[in-house]
Parts: structure tokens; C-alpha cells; sequence
């Protein structure tokens, strides 16, 4: 079955509550099987990692962008094309380190936290950790090393979301992907 | 507007009720606890004719000298009991059945949350400030 490279981003369209509920019991589902927040939070960020390594393929198939000179084109491409296919919002980018090593994505509004309200047990969780693991694996197929963290969040009480990223390196070396 | 708001679980325990700190707490509890049997009737006697024609608003459950009790079910059978004072006449009918659509609304939001087990008691900050806005007038 080959895939048209212009299909666009209205290929398959989903309601976004069955995605949020989705995303919310599988949240839960870790809570209650890991008793402690840090392990939810890994696990997440390896399911997102497990994600990001395949999305990669499906968003570089369907959006048809070349390859980035630097860190900063690829800060554009994530925010204005990325998120846009996938989540359908389009974040800002702000907090540029002076060198150009480090972004800030300021989410207004993050779909998979429609109707979350955060319990006080879970105080530490980071609810949306697999967004991290998406984007971390998805670069690291593209031969970037980055590290993402979120520094800012709305269920934590803050006014936007707020992603961090930072360049690491470029991996120059096929390294399998045997990283967990 | 509202003196007190409740929010019953379909097995007839609450889930949520907040009323103006004022007032003696109990007593709202029991015109509450109280109101629960005239639902029944209401929903009883609807219920004999065709089940998708019932409204889901049930209007003034009883007049007391002080307060009017307002119902209201959702097809789940959670019922939103909603007391108001009886002075305050300005209150019309459909602006109770936004209060409720509200209510029941939030109600919703509050069930969209992965953290909350439907039967639990609803400790929302989004629901109490929804709540707190319909009681504020109540000086």
C-alpha cells in the first residue's frame, strides 16, 4: 500500500475527546501500576520514545521537508509543521540560548490535557512526559541527540506550557536503536 | 442565587454539596436527603411513559416556607438538587435550567478527568469554582 507524499494533513480525522480519554486511562493505568511518580513518568518517556522513533518516518513521508541546516530550522519545522500535523496546534518559539543550542515551545492550550485535573497524590507526575519521549526519539533518528524537558505546565498550576529543548550533539555514528 | 447545590450519585449518596456557609449546614442536608423521594416519584411516574420523551430538568420538587427545592436527573440517574431561597423571586425558570445546563456540564468535564473513579466524592477546583459563582450572590 504505498502512501501519496501530498496526502495532507486531513488524511484521518478522529475525534479529539476519544484521544484525550485515551491518553488520560493510559496515564492512570501506569499510576496505578507503578505506585511511585518517577517510574510513570520513565515509562512514559520511553513509550514516547518508541513513538517518535516511527512518527519520524510517517511526518518526513507526509510533509516532504528536506533536511535542516540548524537547530533553529529545525525548531520551526517541529513547531509549525509537526505539531500542527499531529496535534493541530501550533506552539510558539521562544527563549533562544545564546548559542542557539536551546528553544522554548510555549504550548497555549495541549489537547491531551482537555478536562485533567492533577490529584495532590501525583504532584510530581508530569502528565504529558510523552511528548518528551516523541520528540527526543524522532530527532534521534534524524542524528540529533536533544534533551527535552518540560519546565512549565498547566496542570501544575502555570499560564502556558512550556517545552524545553537542547541540542546535545549530532550522532555521527550509526548507533542500532538498542537504547531500551 | 442558589443556597445550596448537591450533586447525588445514582445509588443516592452524595458526591458533592456545597452550600452557603451561613446557614445551618444539617438542615440543608436534610431538605436535600428529603427532596430524593419526590425525585423518585417524579422519575417513577415519567417513566411509565415513553422513557426518551422524559425531560431531564424536573422543576420545583416542593415549596417550604423558606426555600424552593429544584431537581434535576441526567439519564445516568445522577441528580443535581439545586435549593433557593424562597425571597429571592426575581429567579425565572429558565434561568434554573441554565444553572442546571451548567451543572451538568461541568459534571461532564469532571468525568472527562482520568484521575476521577465515577462514585467517588468530586474534589474538583473546577467544579467549586462553577459552584462558588451561582452562590456568590447570596449575600
Amino acid at each position: 500500500m504505498s502512501r501519496q507524499a501530498g496526502r495532507g494533513t486531513e488524511s484521518k480525522k478522529m475525534n479529539s475527546e476519544l484521544f484525550t480519554l485515551t491518553y488520560g486511562a493510559l496515564v492512570t493505568q501506569l499510576c496505578k501500576d507503578y505506585e511511585n511518580d518517577e517510574d510513570v513518568n520513565k515509562q512514559l518517556d520511553k513509550m514516547g520514545y518508541n513513538i517518535g522513533v516511527r512518527l519520524i518516518e510517517d511526518f518526513l513521508a507526509r510533509s516532504n521537508v528536506g533536511r535542516c541546516h540548524d537547530f533553529r530550522e529545525t525548531a520551526d519545522v517541529i513547531a509549525k509543521i509537526a505539531f500542527k500535523m499531529y496535534l493541530g496546534i501550533t506552539p510558539s518559539i521562544t527563549n533562544w540560548s545564546p548559542g542557539g543550542d536551546e528553544f522554548s515551545l510555549i504550548l497555549e492550550n495541549n489537547p491531551l490535557v482537555d478536562f485533567v485535573e492533577l490529584p495532590d497524590n501525583h504532584s510530581s507526575l508530569i502528565y504529558s512526559n510523552l511528548l518528551c519521549g516523541v520528540l527526543r526519539g524522532a530527532l534521534e533518528m534524524v542524528q540529533m541527540a536533544v534533551d527535552v524537558k518540560f519546565v512549565q505546565d498547566t496542570l501544575k498550576g502555570d499560564s502556558v506550557t512550556e517545552i524545553r529543548m537542547k541540542f546535545i550533539r549530532r550522532i555521527e555514528d550509526n548507533l542500532p536503536a538498542g537504547e531500551e | 442565587m442558589a443556597v445550596c447545590i448537591a450533586v447525588i450519585a445514582k445509588e443516592n449518596y452524595p458526591l458533592y454539596i456545597r452550600s452557603v456557609p451561613t446557614e445551618n449546614e444539617l438542615k440543608f442536608h436534610y431538605t436535600v436527603h428529603t427532596s430524593l423521594d419526590v425525585v423518585d416519584e417524579k422519575i417513577s411516574a415519567m417513566g411509565k411513559a415513553l422513557v426518551d420523551q422524559r425531560e431531564l430538568y424536573l422543576g420545583l420538587l416542593y415549596p417550604t416556607e423558606d426555600y424552593k427545592v429544584y431537581g434535576y436527573v441526567t439519564n445516568s440517574k445522577v441528580k443535581f438538587v439545586m435549593v433557593v431561597d424562597s425571597s429571592n423571586t426575581a429567579l425565572r425558570d429558565n434561568e434554573i435550567r441554565s444553572m442546571f445546563r451548567k451543572l451538568h456540564n461541568s459534571y461532564t468535564d469532571i468525568m472527562c478527568n482520568p484521575f476521577y473513579n465515577p462514585g467517588d466524592r468530586i474534589h474538583s477546583r473546577a467544579f467549586d469554582n462553577m459552584v462558588n459563582s451561582m452562590m456568590m450572590q447570596v449575600c
